[in-house]
């Protein structure tokens, strides 16, 4: 059985155990009806789903999450509802074959979409076929005013991180601080970080504090394997005027770094470098915490 | 100024061609959901795009904007009587509203119906009811300015004749010379409160006194031009005023609408009664509708003032 499949299945079975028995039968019934030779029946199988499902949470236990992850490593039902798992269902039963008929059908989709189509689709996109035709559409989707939309690309979704160019992946960056999104719950974020990225987001830093405004904690995660000697007065600011939280961001900042002015500073805080040793203080902590107290 | 726990339904307002503060002051006001039907944008369009972009707009960016301002968005689908007379045209969109129609917060088929009633008027007039017999769609029918009682006979006319269930479908844009047959054929008969053009409120605290409650609909159709998006909150008030029983208020500015457009299965009252509390959090400071301003968290019942 091919990955998709075995997605399809997956995902068929826990809606299965967790949808009525009608809702089922109807997600059943639209099997025969897709064909890539004429999309009309796919795509109102995708609208009309939300006539037999609802939005209410998946409900994905300890070995459902463990088999997800088998299926693509960072695969996170746990973050999906009924509505969207029935529509990826379907999406993964569409010809594939021919890659350009899937990409127009794939493009009209996305195009005549709704709101809660579009975050089924955004989210769906790292376990789709032919992922590489979709860059352009996840970039797209990167760019919407949408916030809900934003986040299914965004967060808790593997493909940014494993399909996305430089240029693109700095942009999801700087766009989600922008929206103030929990950067935590990006998927693959400290690989992908890069100088051109910790540039950036140093400048952004300069421009908030010159407006008197602050800046998210997480930010520094994406600053500290690239900390430079010409950024030890950001450093010091930090260790001096921020919140203790800031403190803590800006020190597990200092750890990923080898510069050894970053490292001093570091011993100058025994009890917060202990936490980090630990294992007690990490990034999600951080983001966890900034994104309860921040608003 | 006394605390107000009405609830306002506006089921026919152009809020694409609003302002945030529009949609603010109607949330203040007391509307709680609001259905945009498809129709003109002021001048006519000239590609089918432009009608697929429009049409994406009112099934996503729209319906998010008005969340974001705790008021549930709906919307009609349609090829508007205006432009079915570019024939070339009206074609292609035809061909495009199968991909809307069947989407989450479509609960009719509508604007649709006649402005100059011509033969391409009528052929997709037509061509539209029998998608909605399709789909099972409430059907949501602009009645013409000019002309206009021949033009409501006639749509009620075209309507029999398709074999549409009268209690499926809106007659809007309602005067006193329209209302008693649309009313006497079954019909739903809704009034648009704006000015110089169609209805005033005051006459319509008349209507609503003479015919009684049952089947009428108070909207604003709010768009482009100068016009009142809190004109079902304050046509409530007026009536109020006049002595116009609580519960009759209620049916003509609130429960007739849902009635009415619930019968498409994808509008309920718990939709916007057990939704989450307004949190525009998420877009403060954001690239978002709220750019500048503070964000309104947790709008309760109490927090609505009187119109």
């Amino acid at each position: 059985m091919d990955k998709l499949a075995e997605i399809a299945n997956y995902l068929h079975a826990m809606l299965g155990r967790q949808s009525k028995a009608d809702s089922i039968a109807w997600l059943e019934q639209q099997q025969s009806g897709i064909s890539s030779d004429s999309p009309s029946g796919f795509y109102l199988a995708f609208s009309t789903a939300s006539r037999f499902f609802d939005k209410a949470p998946l409900n994905v236990n300890r070995q459902d999450a463990a088999r997800a992850c088998e299926l693509h490593p960072g695969f996170s039902p746990g973050h999906w509802n009924h509505l969207q798992a029935a529509r990826t269902y379907l999406l993964l039963l569409y010809p594939h074959d021919n890659p350009d008929k899937w990409l127009a059908t794939l493009d009209k989709l996305f195009e005549t979409a709704d709101l809660h189509e579009q975050e089924a689709l955004y989210a769906a996109l790292p376990l789709l076929p032919n992922p590489d035709l979709l860059k352009l559409r996840a970039a797209e989707g990167l760019r919407t005013n949408m916030t809900t939309v934003f986040d299914a690309v965004a967060l808790h979704n593997s493909y940014p991180a494993e399909h996305l160019d430089e240029p693109a992946w700095n942009q999801l960056l700087l766009k989600a601080i922008f929206l103030q999104r929990p950067l935590y719950q990006i998927q693959g974020a400290d690989h992908r970080a890069n100088p051109t990225l910790a540039q950036a987001l140093v400048e952004y830093t300069h421009e908030r504090w010159a407006a008197g405004r602050t800046i998210t904690p997480e930010l520094w995660r994406f600053v500290g394997p690239f900390l430079q000697e010409k950024h030890s007065g950001d450093i010091q600011r930090v260790l001096i005027e921020g919140t203790p939280l800031e403190r803590e961001a800006i020190l597990l900042a200092c750890n990923m770094s080898s510069l050894s002015t970053a490292r001093q500073l570091l011993q100058d805080y025994p009890e917060i470098q202990a936490k980090i040793e630990s294992g007690e203080l990490n990034w999600e902590k951080v983001g966890k915490q900034s994104h309860s107290t921040a608003f | 100024m006394t605390e107000n726990k009405k609830r306002f339904i506006d089921p026919h307002i152009h809020v694409t061609s609003r302002t945030t503060d529009d949609y603010q002051a109607m949330r203040e006001a007391g509307i709680v959901a609001i259905i945009e039907p498809a129709f003109w944008l002021g001048q006519p369009r000239t590609q089918v795009g432009a009608f697929q972009d429009y049409f994406s707009s009112l099934v996503g960016w729209e319906r998010f904007r008005a969340s974001q301002f705790g008021i549930r968005h709906y919307c009609a689908m349609g090829l508007n009587s205006k432009e079915a007379n570019n024939e070339a045209l009206a074609e292609q969109v035809m061909e495009l509203l199968p991909l809307y129609v069947g989407k989450e917060n479509v609960v009719a088929i509508g604007e649709i119906g006649y402005d100059d009633q011509t033969a391409a008027e009528d052929k997709y007039f037509r061509a539209q009811l029998e998608l909605a017999k399709t789909v099972q769609l409430p059907v949501m029918i602009h009645t013409p300015h000019r002309d206009k009682k021949k033009g409501t006979s006639r749509s009620m006319d075209v309507c029999e004749e398709h074999g549409i269930d009268p209690n499926l479908v809106v007659i809007d844009h309602n005067n006193e010379e329209t209302v008693q047959e649309v009313l006497d054929r079954g019909f739903w008969a809704a009034f648009t409160i704006y000015p110089h053009t169609k209805m005033g409120s005051e006459r319509m605290v008349e209507i609503v006194r003479s015919y009684g409650p049952e089947r009428l609909i108070v909207d604003s159709s709010a768009d482009w031009g100068v016009s009142d998006p809190l004109s079902v909150p304050k046509t409530a008030a007026l009536m109020e005023k006049q002595s116009i029983p609580d519960k009759h208020i209620q049916l003509v500015t609130y429960q007739n609408a849902l009635t009415a457009y619930g019968q498409s299965g994808k509008m309920k009252e718990a939709d916007w009664l057990e939704a989450d509390p307004v949190d525009q959090r998420q877009l403060f400071e954001g690239n978002s509708v709220l750019r500048s301003q503070s964000p309104k968290v947790g709008y309760k019942s109490s927090d609505i003032v009187e119109n």
